[in-house]
């Protein structure tokens, strides 16, 4: 009787069971459904993100420029006939460039019109004859073809952002000098090609002439400084509160404090970066030690926090092994605890840096916003940053800005991902099983 | 008897609650008396020497006035409950109970007549003379040599590679492992076996040089082939070495063992002659737990 009740009783609860199955099993779907959504939502922001600054950005990795044969006249250039360096450089070259354009355009006499002609060419072009000459004195006195960046009117002309169709009123390029470019072209003077000054030159007025190395190069130094400073405190700070610190309530008090800067707005650290490195102690300011001190400041909590829960999961049993055979605590925490812990510890760190890298706001507070032509060679020099830069360009009123805003960010994204990688082929180096 | 033992545990949680020094006094002489061990805890020839060793875990009194000696060359079992305070005695004689926050320990354990818990003694050499194998096999993440000469480098106690490679294979070969791992040396310790990670444990400990071996249930991962090689070795090594084990096996205390102590609720209870605890409980509580009653 015994093994009747416990059979009857073993049949309904497998019928409660089957009952119960099919509604566990939606369950399951449903949630799989939700999670492949959120990926595909996902997916698609970052697909339009990409696609539409790649779509607006890869323009600017291309300049229009135009083949002048330029006359270089040595009673231009160099009427004194010293072939000084310095007077070399101080020229006028803009005249050469006009008087072979009006070689070119024999029919253009007017003043304004003449005006409009030079307009053709980009307003840095000069410079480019003057290093061509500074490299080359023997073309001295000789005539050669020199291609020169096209001005920013022509450029997004043949970048397809002027509608010939529209009424002469509303276009920005007029007939006659829609004419000219197809003058150019027709005689093969006019070409696009690798916009090498974007990766080589500093910011500029001019879009044509501007480029992102500058920019690039602040932010390298910049990161540099932050990860030379905060990567060696976070981690000391960190290996200090978890391994060595008595628990009492100065740390608990500690921990709270750091928990909480971890989420201070960045502006503020901008400020205090301000009002302490600047003001107080006078580092250089918009120079990318200054950047790098403040990042340093708000990514020191990140770090601390990454490391502190990477030592948190050594397990035990390691610190216990290592105590176990007479090793001091310094040396279960540095042979042992930190090689294990190493891998969270990058890991920290990379979020961190990557926060700094795209950083702009602290920045705005040092002055690193402030418009900067030179490539700083040093910390020390005046700088700016990819992230500035892109705000700087993104507020600038020129059309060509415009694709140069995107390509910067390009730039950005391809900095991040190389350090990130970087980082992540460290990490695999160092991880290890137990 | 088993109720009175339960009552006075009963009573030993209501009197810490008083904290008047003449009360505790009181209930401190009491406690000695109502705890005092069956057997004799001393011995002729003692490494180690313990006296009224108490434990506090904060509030909890994890043990209470244990007194205990351990001879040369011999090996003790420790037996009983779990929770019974067995593993904790045998981490109070080599300090490791000092990392564990809100412990505190009073009474006093001899090493070779030399107080271990007096003030400014370095935990550093004590540790390298008491060694200690844990429950679970721990090899460093790192290779087998490596495992091995860590402990033998960082107390200088090779001068030269060759010498630091003989003590190696020494601590290897006594340790019975040598012969399994003598040509991948270099493989990461991780990569063997359950029990061949623990004789590497133990031949990591023996590199050391150590008086004394601390076993904390070396056994307990481990299947039964694996057990017996551990406590043939266990056999071997008490002709060098004097050794502690706990462990939750009776028939491994039986077998590995010349003394065993029975432990219970924090108390010892009884500690004699392996044989005679076996055969001829003299406590009713040891008796209940060697022949299965609890435990």
């Amino acid at each position: 009787m015994n093994s009747e009740v416990s059979q009857v009783l073993s049949k309904r609860n497998l019928d409660i069971v089957n009952a119960s199955l099919k509604r566990r099993h939606a369950a399951e779907s449903r949630f799989r459904l939700y999670g492949l959504l959120s990926i595909g939502a996902g997916i698609l922001m970052l697909v339009i993100l990409l696609g539409s600054i790649f779509g607006k950005g890869y323009r600017a990795f291309s300049q229009t420029y135009i083949g002048l044969d330029v006359h270089f006249d040595p009673a231009v250039i160099d009427p004194e006939g010293l072939r000084n360096p310095e007077a070399l450089a101080g020229a006028d070259y803009n005249a050469l460039l006009k008087r072979s354009l009006g070689e070119l355009f024999p029919e253009v006499t007017d003043r304004q019109e003449k005006r409009a002609l030079n307009r053709l060419v980009s307003g840095g072009a000069a410079y480019s004859v003057r290093d061509e000459v500074l490299a080359h004195p023997e073309l001295l006195g000789g005539t050669s073809r020199l291609w020169v960046s096209a001005g920013p009117d022509v450029d997004m002309l043949e970048k397809g952002y002027v509608d010939r169709d529209a009424a002469e009123a509303e276009r920005i390029m007029k007939d006659r000098e829609l004419g000219w470019v197809d003058k150019l072209k027709a005689d093969g003077r006019l070409e696009r090609r690798f916009n090498v000054k974007f990766f080589t030159a500093g910011d500029s007025r001019d879009p044509e002439q501007a480029g992102i190395w500058g920019a690039l190069m602040g932010s390298l130094y910049t990161v540099l400084v932050t990860l030379v400073l905060s990567l060696p405190i976070g981690v000391a700070a960190a290996i200090y509160l978890e391994e060595f610190a008595p628990r009492n309530r100065w740390v608990d008090f500690i921990e709270v404090n750091i928990n909480n800067l971890a989420a201070v707005p960045s502006i503020v650290f901008g400020l205090l970066g301000l009002a302490v490195f600047i003001n107080f102690f006078g580092v250089p300011r918009s120079s990318p030690l200054v950047g790098g001190l403040v990042l340093t400041l708000m990514t020191l909590p990140v770090i601390i926090i990454a490391a502190r829960s990477a030592l948190k999961s050594v397990p035990p049993s390691i610190r216990e092994a290592a105590m176990g055979i007479g090793a001091s605590p310094m040396q279960t925490v540095f042979h042992h605890v930190v090689p294990l812990a190493m891998p969270g510890m990058l890991t920290g760190a990379i979020i961190g840096m990557s926060r700094a890298l795209g950083e702009s706001a602290p920045l705005l507070m040092i002055g690193m916003v402030a418009f900067i032509v030179d490539i700083p060679h040093s910390i020390f020099d005046p700088a700016t940053v990819l992230p500035v830069q892109v705000y700087l360009w993104a507020d600038s009123p020129e059309r060509g800005f415009v694709e140069r805003t995107s390509a910067a960010i390009l730039v950005l994204l391809a900095f991040l991902i190389l350090m990130n990688g970087t980082a992540v082929y460290l990490r695999r180096r160092f991880e290890r099983r137990w | 008897m088993n109720t009175l033992a339960e009552s006075s545990t009963v009573q030993s949680r209501e009197s810490v609650k008083m904290k008047s020094p003449e009360k505790e006094a009181l209930i401190a002489a009491h406690q000695r008396e109502f705890t005092k061990t069956i057997g004799e805890i001393a011995s002729p020839n003692p490494r180690i020497a313990a006296r009224e060793v108490n434990v506090y875990y904060g509030d909890k009194h994890a043990i209470q006035n244990i007194g205990l000696d351990i001879g040369h060359n011999e090996v003790i079992a420790l037996i009983g409950p779990s929770g019974c305070g067995k593993s904790t005695f045998l981490r109070c004689l080599n300090r490791m109970n000092d990392t564990i926050p809100g412990c505190r320990v009073t009474g006093s354990i001899r090493l070779d007549g030399q107080d271990i818990y007096e003030g400014g003694l370095d935990v550093v050499p004590l540790r390298a003379q008491v060694g200690m194998v844990f429950q679970k096999p721990n090899p460093f993440p790192k290779s087998i040599y490596e495992n091995v000469a860590y402990g033998p480098k960082i107390h200088g106690l090779a001068s030269t590679k060759a010498e630091l490679e003989e003590i190696v294979e020494t601590s290897l070969r006594r340790a019975g492992l040598w012969d399994e791992v003598k040509d991948d040396l270099a493989k990461p310790g991780t990569s063997l076996s359950g029990g061949q990670q623990q004789r590497l444990c133990i031949a990591r400990t023996i590199a050391v040089g150590p008086e004394v071996i601390l076993m904390d249930e070396p056994c307990s991962a481990l299947d039964p082939i694996a057990t017996a090689k551990i406590e043939q070795l266990i056999d071997e090594l008490r002709e060098l070495y004097t050794i502690a084990i706990v462990t939750h096996s009776m028939q491994q205390a039986a077998r590995v063992s010349q003394r065993t102590a029975y432990f219970h609720l924090g108390r010892l209870i009884e500690v004699g002659e392996t044989a005679q605890i076996f055969t001829n409980p003299r406590h009713p509580l040891t008796e209940d737990y060697i022949t299965g009653r609890f435990g």
